[in-house]
């Protein structure tokens, strides 16, 4: 009687076991890679109306369930992307780019992106994959086509050029690793995948606008190709296309500078001496980059990314602190704090760079320094110190800026006694 | 030592604990209807023309007209917080403490200043974009325009009257631009925004203020009184307005208004028809106390 009972026990327990390795392991086949929706613009977007009557959540859904089959329609999914024509986009490599890693019929590798991309960027290229928590800084979220290094005015879009540049030389400073060693071919396809990210992203982001201007809690978005073309995607392909033309000026490097000879190098004293007195006067970069250039000047500001999330992270909190007796309004708050909960990478704070690593993230070579100072960075606190814009005034003479790139090289050579008896800290130390 | 059901019963715990996962999860993201996106993008990459403003046509009248009321609030404003100013000490808010400005309400009168209220649409425009520089100055560490409007063209001299450095980061825009001490720069703004964005200094982390750029220029910011007015709209069409603050609670930030018989809507917006030459009063426009958030 006993030894029955120890076997159906024992029965019974290996049954459960394996039911729960199963249910561990999962069975059949995997589902296909799907985008996802940028869940934090998706509900930010979907503030209630005041006294609205239907369910919130069964009311946003419906809406997002919508934004999710429009951008289907016009880009497809992971595994088989869409180009519209209006996009210019190269299907061919996005198809190079797109879908599971594996090798085509005459054995070329295929799902690039999935392979060097999305363990960091994400899938839908949100900057959120499985390893993105634990990057420092996170890898970037091309959702809203933002992108720091680039030869173009602040607000333009990069050239293929400039992805192609980061894609090349990685990013120093940060995780993202150079993929000098991939073929150009496949880089390209790469380039044209990111763009492809970007655009989609860029195309959510406007129905959602829309939406929160122009639509009542009734009325569904439309899916005209006047609407859907003409009116959301036409203004987001144009700022691409005309990122070539968009590239900003550069001047001629003053005749009293050389770039050939290292910034300390006696033929540079006088622009060294130029770069210091703009950088501590009408630069304005001692107030970041503080008066030793350790970044150690103002540092509790975030970029475009971060920020989005801390302010609408204290409008919820504020907001489920305040007594709400409307149901929809407080349905939305609880659904807003899960999002940026479970949705968004914790915020940081941007630092300033310490500028005597000699570690530049966006390149070093002295045109790119120079563009970082002439157009600032984009989605980062950094300001330019050029003109905005074509015909503009910059606050620095565009082949001053010269002289500033020039001190900025020296700094990481320069004589550590210089920074002071009260900060007798030097680089090393700092990092 | 553990008895094996003990032993058991943490071995399953474990599993259990694999097969759930830890940390915060992932809010489920809405999936699209695959056989519906087939039928979107087929209508999308069709050739065929469609008739173009099939719609009803567009009422146009003759003449111009004016705009104007007075938004009080009906809640209590509370004191405004004093800022943490921890930059530049020696000069920012030394002149006057520098407060949160955010609710703005005049204590006489109750007026609710800097609510930004703009035609959404228009067919006609008056007058051409002026080629005068509206004066966007910062002083003690802070804008000196809470909420500064300016027409998209029209040359925005960008002024900083402090004796240290600031930059002015307008938000949606390419401007942010260093502006040393006692110096400034044109901007001539070359994009129109759907609702006011803001204007910060990034060095300074507290300086905040919000600007609207309009093609058209028919919009208006109250005054310390809670008065605005516009002038030279165009008269005989149903024209639209947008009514905005940077702390109500409507979405987009429109402020909602009890006030059917002008139809306000919960996107803080009406519709009115303007006669010629008419200046229409719309006399004290109250804000519900709910209406601006904390």
């Amino acid at each position: 009687m006993k030894t029955t009972t120890v076997a159906i026990r024992s029965t019974v327990r290996s049954t459960f076991l394996m039911a729960l390795v199963a249910a561990g392991v999962g069975c059949g086949k995997t589902p296909p890679a799907s985008f996802r929706l940028n869940m934090v613009q998706a509900t930010k977007t979907a503030a209630p109306e005041s006294g609205m009557e239907k369910p919130w959540s069964s009311w946003a859904n419906g809406r997002q369930e919508q934004v999710a089959t429009i951008l289907e329609a016009m880009y497809g999914t992971p595994d088989e992307p869409v180009a519209l024509a209006e996009t210019g986009l190269d299907l061919a490599k996005l198809q190079l780019a797109a879908g599971p890693v594996r090798s085509d019929i005459v054995g070329r590798k295929n799902g690039l992106y999935r392979e060097h991309c999305a363990h960091c960027h994400g899938i839908s290229g949100d900057g959120m994959g499985p390893t993105a928590a634990f990057l420092n800084p996170y890898p970037r979220d091309y959702r809203p086509g933002k992108y720091k290094f680039k030869s173009t005015w602040r607000d333009a879009r990069p050239a293929r050029d400039d992805l192609a540049r980061v894609l090349h030389d990685g990013v120093p400073g940060s995780s993202m690793p150079s993929f000098a060693l991939l073929p150009p071919a496949q880089l390209d396809a790469l380039v044209e995948y990111v763009r492809y990210l970007s655009m989609r992203g860029e195309t959510e982001l406007a129905l959602y606008t829309y939406a929160e201007q122009e639509l009542g809690v009734d009325d569904t978005m439309p899916t005209t190709k006047e609407f859907l073309v003409d009116e959301i995607l036409t203004p987001i392909v144009e700022k691409w296309q005309g990122a070539e033309e968009a590239r900003i000026p550069i001047a001629a490097v003053p005749v009293t500078l050389d770039f050939t000879k290292p910034g300390d190098d006696p033929a540079n004293q006088e622009s060294v001496a130029r770069g210091r007195a703009l950088f501590h006067g009408d630069g304005g970069c001692v107030k970041c980059h503080g008066v030793t250039a350790l970044g150690d000047g103002q540092a509790n500001d975030y970029d475009d990314w971060n920020k989005v999330i801390v302010e609408w992270g204290k409008e919820i909190t504020g907001g489920l602190g305040s007594s709400q007796d409307d149901a929809a309004r407080s349905a939305w708050l609880h659904a807003a704090s899960d999002v940026i909960e479970g949705d968004a990478l914790r915020p940081r704070p941007i630092p300033p760079r310490n500028l005597r690593l000699g570690l530049y993230r966006g390149g070093r070579r002295p045109i790119d320094l120079y563009r970082r100072l002439y157009t600032g960075i984009n989605g980062a606190p950094m300001p330019g110190v050029g003109p905005s814009g074509p015909g503009g005034k910059g606050s620095v003479a565009d082949a001053e800026i010269w002289h500033i790139v020039n001190y900025i090289r020296s700094l990481p050579y320069e004589f550590d006694g210089e920074l002071g008896a009260d900060r007798p800290m030097v680089a090393k130390d700092r990092f | 030592m553990m008895s094996p059901s003990r032993s058991f019963a943490l071995f399953a715990c474990l599993v259990a604990a694999t097969v759930v996962g830890c940390g915060p999860r992932r809010v489920s993201s809405p999936v699209a209807d695959a056989a519906a996106a087939v039928t979107i993008r087929e209508g999308l990459a069709s050739t065929t023309a469609v008739a173009v403003g099939g719609g009803e046509a567009a009422a146009t009248g003759t003449g111009w007209a004016g705009l104007k009321g007075r938004f009080v609030f009906a809640g209590d404003p509370g004191q405004p917080k004093a800022l943490a100013v921890d930059k530049d000490t020696e000069v920012c808010g030394k002149s006057s403490k520098l407060f949160d400005r955010s609710l703005r309400v005049d204590a006489s009168g109750k007026g609710l200043a800097d609510v930004v209220v703009f035609v959404r649409k228009s067919s006609r425009v008056k007058n051409p974009v002026p080629d005068t520089p509206q004066v966007f100055d910062q002083k003690n560490c802070e804008f000196l325009t809470p909420v500064f409007a300016a027409r998209v063209g029209q040359p925005i001299d960008v002024r900083n009257s402090d004796p240290v450095g600031h930059n002015t980061n307008i938000d949606g825009t390419s401007f942010n631009q260093l502006i040393p001490a006692g110096q400034g720069t044109t901007y001539k703004p070359d994009t129109e925004m759907g609702a006011p964005k803001t204007a910060t200094c990034n060095i300074h982390p507290w300086m905040k203020s919000y600007v609207i750029f309009r093609k058209d220029g028919y919009v208006a910011v109250s005054a310390t009184d809670g008065s605005f007015e516009i002038s030279d709209l165009p008269a005989g069409e149903p024209l639209e307005f947008q009514v905005w603050h940077s702390r109500a609670t409507g979405s987009g930030g429109g402020v909602v208004l009890e006030r059917p018989d002008l139809k306000w809507n919960p996107k803080g917006r009406f519709v009115i028809t303007l006669q010629a030459d008419e200046t229409k009063d719309l006399g004290t426009l109250e804000v519900p106390a709910g209406s601006i958030g904390t």
